[in-house]
């Protein structure tokens, strides 16, 4: 290969990075070329983030390099044992290695001009004149691919778009002709068309300049478009590393296996349910017809629905009003998974959130034929009361629901037992009763928002994003479990997502959103095989 | 643990905080109900005595026993500092709740109100308002209550701002929760920790107020003890027989300090539970 007599740029030998107690990096070895795109896939915690900010001599004061040592060409950069040399690492940081992060709002400063950002980076390292530098960096703006460099130097990071922030950022990483290119997670934070053309970018930076690259991300079918070579991280420990097809077409590791399986995609079969033995799934054997039958009947009806989006509107000031969804056309049936996919900002939240009656200022109609309709959110870190235990989020439901319709009362004691009960049925058991979401991790959490959705029986559960906050793994194990409680519940879900290998896995129809309309819907299958609408079309292509 | 003695070290402000505010509450507790010395007994021929074994503190310009007139002095303004504390922080949940959460008219007549309530200073209008009430203890305890209701109902209403359209309070009313219960039930003990501190500045504030009302010779009368008054009494003395505004002044120091640190020890507590 001709890969294999290319000058190495970086090379990380037997690296162990330690915080306080916890071993976040183990033993790594890694060594990226010239021309080389090196990926590092893993969970979050696996410590892919951590081996990068050591590289680039970022990480933290409190980290601790017990073993191993760092080589940018020949010169040792960091060793065991000895102090990290920032004055070493400055001659190096910004002009022969540079880093792109996840999220290009927060990586810019807010109160400066982008091109006066990017041009210190020349003021940093050069010595050329003002318009020399103005000249660079507007070169540097159209070399990644941003129309109208002048107006681009002149503006704030919040007048520019995520996807213009971004090829912002990439300008400045790349303004220097750096050897070593370190990009975190930089497309995490970007829709899915726009994560590809950043991805197009970086492969052409790379293909032109014959530099190092090492890309960082979650997302395995990311890693597989763009790198050379991935190493799979799991616990700080490098579990795998390969070119890239070896290890898509024969992963070696039991947890590269898991972590191909797990990544939703349309060449795989849809999720399964799996019934456990010896749990009744309530109607299943009485028949089919009755089944569909049942599916025949809405719980939901949504007629010509525009939802609009009040902004400004103090006690003084007149308020705006902007249409978000335009024209909305829908039947939720009994029993089934209604997709919804759309892009950030293509109004899918406030369309649900309209009809679960939360947004008010609509035309048109919503019609319930359940009680009650719940949503799952996204962040299972902000979905649930943080100084409640278990026990009281799970039955605070049933106590609401038993105030407002007698059917529902109960004794505490049968709230208990329901509580119980749900806690079995989403995976955990009663000694999680009396913990708080603190206590929980990320998926477990997730499990009782959902339990918490699910526990008074609703007809209706809209789920927003409900796995994009968590990882691959337990994606899956999340989408699994939704599908499972439906067998056993017959409720209906709307479940939204941007991620349309997301959304086929899970979905009976599905809906398409663009800019507040809904463009197409459709029998999943069908909208897979023949996608009538460009745009549809597009989103298919593209991921 | 490296951890461990993080811990341990950050709990250093609970435990001396504590420490001190026990011993100062003990025996403000203890003034109510006994003393050395009477605390209005004069006796011409004891005054100005320098701090002995007989009068720890010494004694004031009548010859009363200073360290049992601040016991007891203590005590009422502790008593005032809790009962202030009460009326303002119980009122300012009220309020700052219902605006917070609602929003709307009622918030905006609220808050322009409370803008025009701050736009003076506090001390003056508790003036204003016990020379419309008359001076007296109660009314003392009442008026510092109204004044200091607004910067209370502030903090709650901020908190309360920020938290009503969290993701749990929105799944709240999907459930059909009823508002007080979301109100007072859901989001109330979520605002804890910011509360707590402004219920512990506020004490402290309210015993400084307190101290200078009563020097400024309207809030607890002579000849009942507080720690305002005796300060006032002593500044004409301050040459002659320095521990008598020593003693008083002390006391207050102890006593805000002691508050001060444990409030911030159960701060650093609380957020370390809260994961902040």
């Amino acid at each position: 290969m001709s890969k294999a007599t290319a000058e190495t740029i970086v090379r990380i030998e037997d690296l162990s990075v330690k915080f306080d107690v916890t071993q976040a990096v183990e033993h790594v070895n890694l060594e990226v070329a010239a021309g080389e795109i090196v990926g590092i896939v893993g969970e979050s915690g696996s410590g892919k983030s951590v081996t990068a900010l050591t590289l680039m001599g970022l990480v933290a004061d409190s980290a601790t390099m017990g073993t191993g040592r760092i080589l940018f060409g020949d010169t040792v950069l960091q060793e065991a044992g000895k102090p990290r040399d920032k004055a070493l690492y400055r001659r190096f940081q910004g002009e022969q290695m540079t880093m792109v992060f996840q999220e290009p709002m927060t990586s810019l400063n807010p109160t400066k001009k982008v091109g006066v950002q990017v041009e210190e980076m020349l003021l940093l390292h050069t010595e050329l004149s003002k318009e020399e530098r103005h000249q660079r960096v507007c070169d540097s703006f159209l070399s990644v691919g941003l129309k109208e460099p002048e107006k681009v130097f002149a503006s704030y990071p919040h007048q520019l778009s995520g996807g213009m922030r971004q090829r912002a950022m990439i300008a400045m990483a790349t303004i220097l002709h750096p050897k070593l290119i370190v990009a975190d997670e930089p497309t995490t934070a970007l829709d899915v068309t726009i994560q590809n053309q950043i991805i197009e970018l970086l492969r052409e930076i790379n293909q032109k300049e014959k530099n190092a690259m090492i890309f960082i991300t979650h997302d395995l079918n990311l890693a597989r478009r763009l790198c050379h070579r991935i190493a799979v991280m799991k616990d700080g420990q490098v579990v795998e590393c390969g070119a890239t097809e070896d290890v898509f077409a024969d992963p070696k590791a039991d947890y590269t296996r898991r972590l191909i399986e797990a990544v939703p995609s349309r060449m795989k079969p849809k999720v399964q349910v799996t019934v456990p033995e010896g749990v009744e799934t309530g109607s299943a054997a009485a028949g089919d017809t009755e089944h569909r039958a049942e599916r025949q009947k809405p719980v939901a009806v949504v007629e010509h629905l525009n939802v609009y989006y009040r902004d400004g509107g103090g006690f003084f000031s007149r308020k705006g009003k902007q249409k978000v969804v335009k024209d909305a056309d829908f039947t939720i049936y009994r029993g089934e998974v209604l997709g919804l996919v759309g892009e950030s900002g293509c109004g899918k939240s406030t369309l649900s959130k309209a009809i679960l009656g939360m947004n008010k200022e609509i035309e048109g109609e919503i019609k319930h034929f359940s009680t009650r309709p719940q949503m799952i959110f996204q962040d299972p870190y902000s979905s649930l009361n943080p100084c409640k235990t278990v026990e009281w989020l799970l039955t605070e439901p049933l106590r609401a629901a038993g105030e407002l319709d007698a059917a529902y009362k109960m004794s505490a004691a049968d709230r208990k037992a329901q509580a119980c009960d749900m806690l079995r049925k989403i995976g955990m058991d009663e000694k999680y009763l009396d913990r708080k979401p603190s206590q929980l991790s990320g998926g477990q959490r997730q499990r009782i928002s959902i339990g918490q959705a699910l526990i008074t029986r609703p007809g209706l559960v809209i789920a927003d994003e409900p796995v994009s906050a968590l990882d691959v793994t337990l994606q899956a194990q999340i989408m699994e479990l939704m599908r499972q409680l439906q067998d056993e519940m017959h409720m209906a879900y709307l479940f939204i997502s941007h991620d349309i290998n997301v959304v086929y896995q899970m979905s009976d129809r599905i809906m398409v959103m663009k800019d507040g309309q809904i463009v197409e819907q459709g029998k999943t299958e069908e909208i897979f095989q023949s996608p009538r609408n460009p745009y549809t079309q597009m989103l298919l292509r593209e991921s | 643990m490296g951890k461990g003695a993080m811990r341990k070290f950050k709990n250093l402000y609970f435990w001396i905080g504590l420490f001190m505010t026990v011993i100062a509450l003990a025996w403000a507790v203890l003034g109510f109900f006994w003393t050395p010395y009477s605390t209005t007994a004069m006796s011409a021929a004891e005054k100005f005595q320098a701090p002995s074994l007989r009068h720890l503190f010494g004694t004031d310009n009548f010859g009363r026993d200073i360290f049992s007139r601040v016991m007891k002095g203590a005590g009422t303004t502790v008593l005032v500092g809790t009962l202030v504390v009460l009326i303002s922080g119980g009122l300012g949940i009220l309020i700052g709740a219902m605006t917070g959460y609602f929003g709307g008219i009622l918030d905006e007549f609220v808050m322009r109100f409370v803008d025009a309530v701050n736009g003076f200073p506090s001390i003056l209008l508790a003036l204003v308002m016990i020379s419309i009430l008359g001076s007296g203890r109660h009314n003392l305890i009442l008026s510092l209550g109204i004044v200091f209701t607004p910067s209370f109902i502030r903090i709650v209403r901020s908190e309360f701002i920020r938290l009503r359209d969290a993701d749990y309070i929105s799944r709240a009313r999907l459930m059909g929760v009823g508002k007080l219960r979301i109100l007072f039930v859901h989001i109330l003990p979520n605002i804890f920790s910011t509360f707590w501190v402004s219920v512990m500045i506020g004490f402290n504030n309210a015993i400084l107020a307190e101290s200078g009302m009563s020097y400024l010779g309207i809030g607890v009368l002579p000849p009942n003890a507080s720690l305002g008054n005796m300060l006032s009494d002593a500044q004409g003395y301050l040459m002659r027989a320095p521990w008598y505004a020593l003693a008083p002044g002390l006391t207050i120091v102890w006593i805000v300090l002691g508050f001060s640190l444990l409030s911030e020890g159960i701060r650093r507590n609380a957020g370390e539970v809260s994961g902040l």
